[in-house]
This record gives structure tokens, sequence and C-alpha cells, in this order.
């Protein structure tokens, strides 16, 4: 608790304060504009930061990171374009709420779900950080391939359509993710010979094509009348949740907050992964299953809490380990060493300050964004107002910028379109597209682990069962995979 | 609204679904099988898409013939309105379907300013039957928005074309 303390005292300078509302404000902005991506944001900072202090320069760096999670989610409600991946989830219930006039309660509850969770990951990085980094080294490569398992087995069994076409998606998502270079060898794969497929399909033209373009031809198909819904409300308590959906939300934001966080610890982790399971939990244990991707407040509130506690759990393996969950703390890791300083297991007994800095910095940056966010939500909810006439040709400017600027290449435009019209059929005819983003995440972590565990076992398919923690984990796939399978049979 | 007939076009819909997704399994399938399974060091490059792939085909193949329960339904159909709404929305809906490729091929040679102003007379004018004036306006607009907000304060990476180029060599 002295650190903890001690850390307050370094954050509450003038110059920290300054550099955590900067780094949380740039985040927010990050996360709305698609153009700007966190991994482009802090890319570009960094050598703004050589000059700095070393606790200013990740304080302020660390803000853009968790910002992200705030500002991703304003696009995702008004739009169905995610700012962010983590974002992904949130289009689905939250832009459905939007539509039928609840998107004010749809911010505030993504908003207070974010803050809740945000704070309660930094009590667990404050607490819990050492014993969990102990248990995280536990895992190996099949322990690993098997939590993947278990993972997209519960995600497909979570769908609300049948298992197998859950199962199609989860496969076609995870073939998605095999396409370009092979990430051990570099043996180019499914690129049918084309350069522009080298690189693999990147997941920002994949997730505002099924997301962003797909909606904008649904938009298409409405009518006026149709179109009308999306009123947004008039007066300041029209913002606010009635007590209906705030009740309905403590249960997904406490859930999401635990689950986030300890998918977060995992390297590979992190906020998607955990934002979509907490969809698949929450969904499963609601009482009206049938309102998930029709506008359900748990849908909203589980995702929102999780990526947000998965973004600060991803700096309990950052700071404790030095290991990166993924190319965010990959890069904030390089900053940390620009800076002279090497996190893992010795930063607590050498440079205590810088540990419990940041740590306490995400408590100031928590309530600065809550701050920051709530009072923008009327102003937000404006986007609603716009006719589809004029609304249609910025979603499609803003879909422009942010797949082109991604990558510079204009075939992820075309890609982009491509999955756009993909995204169309398939959610037209009532596959669940979220399973497909899910899968083409997971999927390389998922590869990885297994061809490391096969290498390692030369070859036998046993080692996925040598371990109680991976026969736990495939038990689990398996009794999942057959529930699901079980009472359905009567509806295929 | 005709119940049975909706479901047979659904479960038709979903069938042509899962007929494409067979075809994209199974060329995977064709172009994952030319990969080694395994190699001095361990698996392949191939295993895995060669597994994925395989699954995608059967699981495609099942889809196909017992469509099951679908995940949730889309509204914006147009089976509940009156033909002349049904035409102009079937009419507003290829606009956009235009709209989108015009975006895809715009960003390849038209370059952003082109490529905006294209889309917003065609969803605007054609599609959304504004008048030429607010299409060109509204055009102009989002262009210049996105150009200065995005290409030169930001310095976000924009699609190029003699425009942009003159446009930045003015004010970088």
């Amino acid at each position: 608790m002295d650190a903890l303390l001690g850390g307050f005292a370094v954050v509450m300078t003038p110059a920290n304060l300054l550099y955590c509302f900067i780094g949380a404000f740039l985040g927010t902005v990050v996360g709305i504009l698609p153009g700007l991506g966190p991994l482009t944001t802090i890319a570009i900072l960094l050598p703004i930061t050589f000059k700095m202090d070393v606790t200013s320069a990740i304080i302020m760096l660390s803000g853009i990171y968790y910002g992200v999670a705030y500002g991703g989610t304003v696009t995702s409600v008004l739009m169905r374009i995610p700012g962010e991946a983590s974002s992904v989830i949130t289009c689905l219930d939250g832009y459905e709420m939007a539509r039928k006039g609840r998107a004010g309660p749809a911010l505030f509850i993504a908003g207070i779900g974010s803050f809740v969770a945000g704070t309660l990951g930094v009590v667990a990085i404050t607490f819990l950080s050492p014993p969990l980094a102990e248990m995280v080294l536990a895992f190996g490569p099949s322990e690993y391939a098997m939590l993947m398992l278990a993972g997209l087995a519960m995600v497909t069994y979570m769908s609300g359509g049948s298992l197998p076409r859950a199962l199609l998606m989860a496969a076609f998502g995870l073939l998605l993710g095999t396409v370009g270079s092979d990430p051990m060898n570099m043996t180019p794969r499914l690129t049918f010979g084309l350069m522009t497929l080298g690189d693999g399909i990147n997941l920002v033209p994949l997730a505002i094509g099924l997301f962003g373009l797909s909606e904008v031809l649904f938009m298409a198909r409405r009518t006026e009348a149709e179109l009308k819904i999306l009123k947004p409300p008039s007066g300041l308590l029209g913002f606010l949740p009635s007590g209906d959906e705030a009740r309905r939300s403590v249960g997904p934001i406490a859930r999401g907050s635990v689950l986030g966080f300890l998918v977060g610890l995992l390297p590979g982790g992190g906020a998607v992964i955990a934002s979509f399971l907490s969809y698949g939990v929450e969904r499963k244990l609601s009482k009206r299953p049938e309102e998930f991707g029709k506008g359900a407040v748990e849908g909203l509130a589980g995702p929102e809490a999780a990526n947000n506690a998965g973004t600060t759990g991803a700096f309990v393996p950052l700071l404790c380990m030095g290991i990166p969950a993924n190319a965010i703390t990959a890069l904030l890791i390089g900053a940390f060493m620009i800076h002279g300083v090497t996190p893992g297991p010795t930063i607590l007994e050498r440079q205590p300050e810088i540990f419990w800095g940041v740590v306490a910095s995400m408590y100031v940056g928590n309530v600065m964004l809550l701050v920051l966010n709530l009072p923008l939500i009327g102003l937000f909810v404006r986007i609603l107002d716009i006719p589809r006439a004029y609304l249609t040709p910025m979603i499609l400017a803003v879909c422009l910028v942010g797949v082109y600027s991604n990558s510079g290449n204009p075939a992820d435009v075309l890609v982009a379109v491509i999955f756009g019209f993909i995204g169309y059929g398939l959610r037209r005819h009532g596959f669940d597209l979220g399973i497909v983003i899910l899968a083409y995440v997971l999927g390389p972590i998922f590869e990885r682990s297994v061809r490391q565990a096969l290498a390692i076992s030369d070859g036998d398919p046993m080692i996925f069962l040598h371990s109680k923690l991976s026969i736990g984990f495939a038990v689990a796939a398996a009794v999942i995979l057959v529930a699901g399978l079980w009472p359905k049979r009567r509806s295929v | 609204m005709n119940g049975p007939r909706d479901a047979r076009a659904a479960f038709g819909g979903t069938r042509l679904a899962a007929l494409c997704l067979l075809a994209a399994a199974a060329v995977g399938l064709w172009q994952a099988l030319r990969l080694d399974r395994w190699g001095f060091d361990g698996p392949g490059a191939g295993l895995f898409p060669q597994i994925v792939a395989g699954v995608c085909v059967l699981l495609s193949i099942v889809v196909l013939v017992f469509p099951g329960r679908a995940a949730s339904t889309e509204d914006g159909d147009t089976d509940e309105i009156d033909d002349a709404t049904r035409a102009a929305t079937r009419s507003t809906f290829s606009l956009y379907v235009v709209a989108l490729l015009v975006l895809a091929a715009g960003a390849a040679f038209g370059g952003f300013v082109v490529t905006v102003i294209a889309v917003t007379l065609l969803v605007l004018r054609f599609a959304e039957r504004r008048s030429w004036r607010h299409a060109i306006v509204y055009g102009v607009a989002c262009a210049l928005i996105g150009l200065v907000g995005f290409g030169w304060l930001l310095r976000v990476d924009l699609p190029e074309s003699p425009i942009e180029r003159a446009f930045y060599s003015l004010v970088r």
C-alpha cells in the first residue's frame, strides 16, 4: 500500500497529470477515429517522448492505450463501425440499442462499465500481480492450444444459431486467418500467387467490411419508415439508462471485469478476445438470450467492461514479466527499453517508482476518461439525427480513411468492400459474423501453439493431454460442443 | 407474410451461402494441399490450413444439407411493402452497391477527393434523389474535411492523386 501511495505521489505532479490527461484524451480520439490506431499513435509519439522523463513518457503512452478502449465504443454504437478491433463486439448490441433510440444509455453504460472494469483491473494489478505472474508462466503451448480450442467451442456454443452454422463460421474465420505468410517459416499460404495477400487479410478491412460496409448495405434496404427508429433521446434524462437497464448491466459489468482481466493476463490475449468471450458468457447466462444481437444491454455492458479490463490486465505480463500481450504492449516495452528500463520481475525491486507510478496513473486516467466521456454523450448521439442520405457518404468516407490508412494499400479497400458484400450475404441468412472475427483473431495464436506443441513432442498429439490443465481445457471443449449439439438437434 | 414461402426462401438463401462457403473452402483446401504438412523442424506450413479447410468443407456440406436455425434475423427486408416502394428500395440498394464498387476503384485510381465526391454524388443525387446542388456541396465538404482533417492535420495516409499532392505541396 505504501508503494502505491508512493506511485500516487509520482503521478500527482502537474506535469504527470497533464501527460496522463493528454494520453487519455488522445486515446479517446484515436478510438473514435478509424484512421488512427493506438499502434500508429504510440509509434508516432514515441520519438516525442525521448526527452521526457521515463515515468511521464510511459504514463502518457499507457493513457493512449487504455483510452482507446473508451473511444472505440462511440463509432461502434452510433455507426456500427468498430473504431478498434476490441470494439467489434460492441457493434452487435450497442448499435441495435442506438437504433431503438437508446444510444445515450448505451454510451452511458459503456462508459460506466469501462470505468468500473478499468478501475477494478488496476486494483487487481495492485494486489495480484506477483502471484498471477507465476500462474501465467505455467501455460505452455499445449495448454494454450487447448485453451483456444475451449474458447472457440464456448463462443460457437453461445451463438444464437445452430451449432453447425456457428462451427462453420468459426472454421471460416480460422481459414481467413491462415491466408498470407506462414508466421513460422514465411511460406506463402493460400495467396493464389497474389502479392497483395502476402501479408494476409488484415483485421481492419475485414472488420470494417463485415460490420461497417455490410451495415451500409442494410441501411440501403431499409425504407424511410424503418430508418426513423434511429431517433436519439431529446432530454438530458434520456441519456441515462432506465432502472431495468441499470440493473441488467451490473452483473455483466462485474463478470466482464473479472473475465477480461484474466484473459488480458495471457500473452496473446487482451481486449479483443476478452470482449468476445464476455459476449458469449453473457448470452449463455442471460434469461433473454433471444435479445442478443437485437439490443441486449448485457451484450453491451459485459464486452465493454471486458475489453477495458483486458487492456488493463495486459499490463501484468508487460510490467511483471516483460512479455507483450499484443503489438501495442510490445511497443510499450520498446518505449521502456528506449528509456533504459527493462520491464520484468526486477522492475519492482529496482525501479518501483516507475511501476507504481504507472499503476497509480491508471487510477487517475480512468477517472479522467469518465469525466471526459460522459459529458460528451449528448454531443455524440446527435450523429443519429443525421438522415441516411447524409450519414452514409460520411460512413463510407470514414471507412475509406480507416482501411486505407491502416496499410496505405488500395487493395485493402477492395478487400473491405468484398467482405462488405460477404458480410451482407451471411448476415441476411442468419450467420453469426462475430464468430468469424473471433476465430480470425484466435487462429494465429491457436496455430502457433499447436505447432509449437507438436514440434516439442515430435508430432505426438498426446502432448495436448499431458498436463492436468490441458486435459481440463480439452474436456471442457468436448463437453461444450456435445452440450451445444444436444438441445439443438431437433431444430436442425 | 407468407410463412412457409418465407421459410423456404430463407433455407434457400442459407443453402446458397453454404454453397459459396463450400466453394471457398474447397479452393482453400486445394491450395493448402500443395503445402508441406511436415518439415524437417516440425509441423509445416500446410498442416493447419489443411485441417481447417477440410473442417470448413465438411461443415459447409452439413449446413448445405441441414440449414438449421439462424443466429438472428436481419430487418431491412422489403416483403411487407407495396411494389412501388419495393422497386424504389431495390434501385436505392443497387446504387449503394455501385457506390461501394466506386469506393474500391477510387481508392486505387481516383484519389481521396475524387472518390469521396463520386461516392457522395452516387448516394445523394441518384440513390437518395437529393438535388444536384446538395449533392455537390455535401460531397465537396466531406472531401475537404477529410483531406484537411485526416490528410493534413492528422497526417493520415489517404489515397493520392494530383489533387491531394497539389494540396499537400501547398500546406506542408
